[in-house]
């Protein structure tokens, strides 16, 4: 008699049990949808066996919650590179900006393509070889001033827009430290409350969601992660700093500085750290502090000595009025009279805020000559219908002038060397995604919901629970009997 | 072996890549330009500011050598000019010298060979476009003036001894200009000015000095030698700017046919490798909605 209620006890556990894992088992399938959320798969346990005068029977078996199918390396994996892919496609697509502002030039016009910078050189050159025909006509003169006007805006303009990417990128790096704050704090409660529920096993739904905010984090910013005791996790940034430790979360804070925002943990200025990092902040960083200070600087360059060597060539002439040039008295800018450029901004005006000798100067490029007359085509010590001066200004194109080329070389390295670092970073970002996508297909193969799966386990399921009621029909039979003694009669 | 579920949603970011490949693609096409942005190739843009540089600089010359040409032309016209003034005044200081003029024939050739004296004058005087072309470098500043305070008078030079040059692309110079004292001063010792004055002086007074008025008018036949020397440098600029103007152009039209080589679009081949993105995006399609039909899981066939 016990034997049978012991297996009436055995039976209803296990009707339970089956009961349990078909609930897991529907959570899975409601949650299919569910972004982070990981697949869970029943536990089965043994109960332990009782054992009787040296017999031991068995006690049934108890379902004792479930447990996510996930694979921690291959998530932080996972992570590490989604970091990497989204430092350089934050990177590339502030690449693209800034290259489509030197759109090669198609060249179906001779001269006039407006806004590419390289013909503009040319055609500035050109209308002193033109003036050389002619030292004295005076829409020649025009011209020269005109191209002069053209090559001093679009190098300007395009500084300028330079300048306004780098302001904006700033504000979209500035705009993720909230993010990441809100994260990080997220996650700091997060672990505590796993440390509490669950220290030795995976803490199922906790730990989905403390991943989830992981997987957003990563791609704001490189982050390392630690796991702790008690099933903890310590985050810091690529470089070392701490963002959080536990229970415990740090906040990131921003400032400004030289004018643009620099980020701030626990005190330290971490920015440079940070552009090297990895994630969106990393490929905001560096875009705004290495790639467009690089291809400014080259500009400046470009407009510096341009502006230079044309003011001190003309200045070094006689113009058509007889006259040559001279410093002006009181300038605080160093002009002279014969200037054709604005001079570019002083080297102690530059120092005073961290800048370069040459900073500046393509933003601040723009012609200053408005009479015709004073450009100097005739030499410094001859009459006015002679042309050398022209000559020698219009040999300037050809001369290594500019960091040590000629203005054409000089421009065309230049957009070389960009186009190359924009292919390169378009290379490494379609080699990281294309890593991404295949670690999240590993990593979905294991850890997502595959609804094959869980209808061959809802069937199954569903025979051990129709099984373990038929036992249980069997069995109230069996001890129907009993009751009867083995006589047919009312009870049954 | 584990199966990815969520493998259709990767196909459609596979769809997205090959959709964007054709967009590009159709924007070569029709654009027919093959680099547009430096990305696509670097070197190639590189490449296309120096070939560009160089076709504007030849473009540029072309158009100045013809400005140029012009002035030379009318300095060419001006000397030749000159050279058949000067020889009408040999023929008649020869006239003159052959002893059978009376005083006031003789007289008269004076006044004549005077005229002939002015007429070169203004032909050194000669302006293009408001400047004198034979001033040197003083090109707002009439160059010749005779004083006739004298006997016989001086034609004085105001102007000085600048060349100008066109540089062509290739660094070689062309001379646009001979200063006026050069030619018609002949620095002295063959002044077609000296010898002018000097036979109207001698034939002014009606009385002929013969040896005098002959070394005079061997000057005059020395000087026009001389003044055809100088025609020649002209001549020879002319010719220069002809060639060089040719030679550019003709470098120009291999450069421009270089340059649309590097940054033109191949049809031929972007039209084929659209015709492939588009078959690919067909075939993706169609994979797409076999697989993501309903009854394709075990679920659907589980029906009671």
């Amino acid at each position: 008699m016990g034997t049978i209620n012991t297996a009436f006890g055995i039976m209803t556990q296990a009707l339970d049990a089956d009961q349990a894992a078909l609930n897991v088992v529907a959570n899975n399938v409601a949650n299919a949808n569910t972004t982070g959320y990981t697949e869970e798969t029943p536990d089965w346990q043994e109960n332990a066996p009782i054992s009787i005068n040296g017999v031991s029977y068995g006690t049934g078996v108890t379902e004792t919650g479930a447990t996510s199918q996930r694979d921690r390396i291959l998530e932080e994996r996972l992570d590490q590179q989604q970091q990497l892919a989204s430092a350089s496609s934050t990177r590339l697509s502030a690449l693209n900006s800034i290259q489509a502002l030197f759109t090669p030039d198609s060249g179906s016009s001779s001269s006039s393509t407006a806004g590419d910078i390289g013909s503009d050189l040319t055609s500035f050159f050109d209308s002193f070889s033109s003036l050389e025909a002619n030292p004295t006509d005076n829409s020649l003169r025009e011209e020269v001033l005109s191209s002069a006007s053209t090559l001093a805006s679009d190098i300007s303009s395009t500084a300028a827009s330079l300048n306004a990417q780098r302001t904006a990128l700033d504000q979209e790096a500035g705009g993720t430290a909230s993010q990441i704050n809100a994260l990080t704090a997220s996650i700091a409660k997060l672990n505590q409350q796993i440390q509490s529920a669950s220290p030795d096993g995976d803490a199922g739904t906790l730990e989905d969601q403390r991943q989830q905010d992981l997987s957003q984090l990563s791609q704001l910013i490189g982050i390392n992660q630690v796991t702790t005791e008690n099933n903890g996790l310590s985050i810091t940034t690529t470089s070392g700093q701490l963002l959080v430790s536990e229970g415990q979360s740090f906040q990131l804070t921003t400032g400004t500085v030289n004018g643009v925002t620099d980020f701030f943990l626990g005190g330290a200025d971490v920015t440079s750290q940070l552009t090297s990092g990895g994630g969106e902040l990393g490929g905001y960083l560096t875009a705004r502090d290495q790639d467009i200070p690089s291809v400014l600087g080259s500009l400046d360059q470009l407009a510096y000595d341009i502006s230079t060597s044309v003011n001190t060539q003309n200045n070094a002439g006689t113009d058509l009025d007889g006259a040559t040039g001279a410093a002006v008295a009181g300038s605080t800018t160093g002009a002279w009279t014969l200037d054709i450029f604005s001079p570019p901004p002083t080297l102690a005006a530059n120092e005073a805020s961290g800048g370069t000798v040459v900073a500046g100067a393509a933003a601040a490029m723009s012609v200053v000559m408005t009479d015709p007359s004073q450009i100097a085509a005739a030499g410094a010590t001859e009459g006015t219908g002679d042309n050398s001066n022209a000559v020698t200004m219009a040999a300037l194109a050809g001369q290594a002038f500019v960091s040590g080329q000629t203005p054409s070389n000089y421009y065309s390295n230049f957009v070389s060397t960009l186009g190359s670092t924009v292919s390169q970073v378009e290379t490494e970002n379609t080699a990281q995604n294309a890593s991404v996508s295949q670690l999240q297909t590993q990593n979905d193969a294991l850890s997502s919901v595959n609804l094959n799966d869980e209808a061959s386990a809802m069937t199954t399921l569903e025979r051990s629970y129709q099984a373990a009621s038929q036992v249980f029909t069997m069995l109230n039979t069996i001890m129907d009997s009993a009751l009867n003694l083995g006589v047919e009669t009312a009870v049954s | 072996m584990q199966v990815d579920p969520n493998y259709l949603s990767n196909m459609a970011s596979s769809l997205d890549q090959v959709q964007a490949t054709e967009q590009q693609l159709t924007t070569e096409l029709s654009s027919g330009v093959r680099v547009t942005s430096l990305s696509q190739d670097p070197l190639a843009a590189g490449e296309n500011v120096l070939l560009l540089n160089q076709i504007q600089q030849d473009d540029s010359f072309t158009s100045s050598s013809n400005l140029v040409t012009g002035q030379l032309q009318v300095a060419d016209s001006a000397l030749g000019s000159v050279v058949s003034e000067i020889t009408q005044a040999i023929s008649l200081a020869t006239s003159a010298n052959n002893g059978t003029m009376n005083s006031s024939d003789v007289k008269s050739i004076s006044s004549q060979i005077s005229g002939i004296l002015d007429e070169v004058q203004t032909l050194a005087n000669t302006s293009y476009h408001g400047q004198y072309i034979f001033a040197g470098g003083q090109t707002s500043t009439t160059p010749f003036a005779t004083s006739t305070a004298t006997s016989p008078a001086v034609t004085s030079y105001s102007g000085d001894e600048d060349v100008n040059y066109l540089e062509m692309p290739n660094g070689q110079k062309i001379q646009l200009n001979v200063p006026g004292d050069q030619i018609f001063l002949g620095n002295g010792t063959n002044s077609v000015f000296g010898a002018l004055n000097a036979l109207v002086a001698d034939y002014a007074s009606g009385i002929v000095n013969t040896t005098q008025a002959v070394s005079d008018t061997e000057a005059l036949s020395t000087a026009l030698n001389y003044v055809s020397q100088q025609r020649v440098s002209i001549d020879n600029s002319i010719t220069q700017l002809t060639d060089a103007t040719s030679a550019v152009s003709s470098e120009q039209t291999q450069l421009t046919s270089a340059q649309t080589n590097l940054m033109q679009a191949d049809v031929a081949q972007v039209s084929s490798q659209l015709s492939l993105a588009e078959t690919q995006q067909t075939a993706l399609e169609d994979v797409f909605s076999q697989l993501g039909s309903a009854s394709n899981d075990l679920f659907s066939k589980l029906q009671p």
